[in-house]
């Protein structure tokens, strides 16, 4: 990332994170490379590899420059086992925020989450 | 006379001014030692720390995940709080049950390699799998 000296402490509106424009963005993505898709083990790791890196240009080319961003994709069997997922940030929650999908058919589910950082 | 007040204060003054040298040399050395890179192992032993004490020899119970993964979550978050390194930190946590199905867990981040990283834990006892992983991002 470079540095572009400008001290701003808070991103203007335009430039902010937005959870729906992010939401959005992820959803596709994931419905698109999942739609009929049944859990196999050795094509599991790329796939998640692969649209954990989508996910991650996709957001990028949004236009959330000044952000750093971490994006997690899990992605689960379906055989009736209990899953639970749960994070907490310490950031900046004026600058900070995430947006999360969670894509589910017969054979697998698909929880992706994006978090979005301010870099000041 | 003179000679005597002069041998007097010069060195005085000489050792005041080594004294200010050094102490600002110190000063830098404290500062420069502080840590501004993510330490895996640190971050790896809070987390260990905190599965441990939140679910180390309960048996997975579909009314409890919710509660175990949040303390969980915030144990972690308040340990790593205390190191009081400039970072912002991102905790989550993945509790499943055994059943023989199937988990994969993929991240990729877009950030600062020399100042940011992430850990992640896998933990596990007879009957849940617990996954954490935190990263840490520099300010």
């Amino acid at each position: 990332m470079e540095g572009s000296d400008t001290y701003l402490i808070r991103p203007s509106h335009q430039y902010k994170f937005k959870p729906a424009v992010v939401k959005e963005c992820v959803r596709e993505i994931v419905r698109e490379r999942l739609s009929g898709k049944r859990f196999e083990p050795e094509e599991v790791q790329e796939l998640s590899r692969s649209l954990a890196e989508c996910i991650k240009d996709r957001v990028k080319n949004a236009g959330f420059d000044k952000y750093k961003l971490v994006v997690q994709v899990v992605i689960g069997e379906q055989r009736g086992e209990g899953v639970n997922m749960s994070s907490r940030c310490f950031w900046d929650a004026d600058t900070d925020n995430h947006a999360e999908d969670l894509f589910m058919n017969e054979s697998l589910f698909c929880l992706a989450v994006v978090f979005g950082s301010y870099y000041y | 006379m003179s000679g005597s007040i002069v041998g007097k204060y010069v060195p005085f003054y000489i050792r005041q001014l080594t004294y200010i040298l050094t102490s600002d040399v110190l000063v830098m050395d404290e500062y420069q030692t502080e840590e501004t890179a993510f330490v895996v192992e640190d971050v790896s032993k809070i987390i260990k720390e905190s599965v441990e004490a939140a679910i180390g020899g309960h048996a997975y119970q579909h009314n409890r995940v919710n509660q175990w993964t949040t303390i969980v979550v915030e144990q972690c978050l308040s340990q790593l709080s205390k190191l009081g390194r400039p970072f912002k930190y991102i905790v989550t946590c993945i509790i499943m049950q055994k059943n023989g199905a199937g988990l994969q867990t993929a991240s990729t981040c877009f950030w600062d390699n020399t100042s940011d990283g992430s850990c992640v834990v896998r933990w596990e006892n007879k009957s849940m799998y617990c996954i954490v992983t935190v990263f840490g991002l520099a300010i």
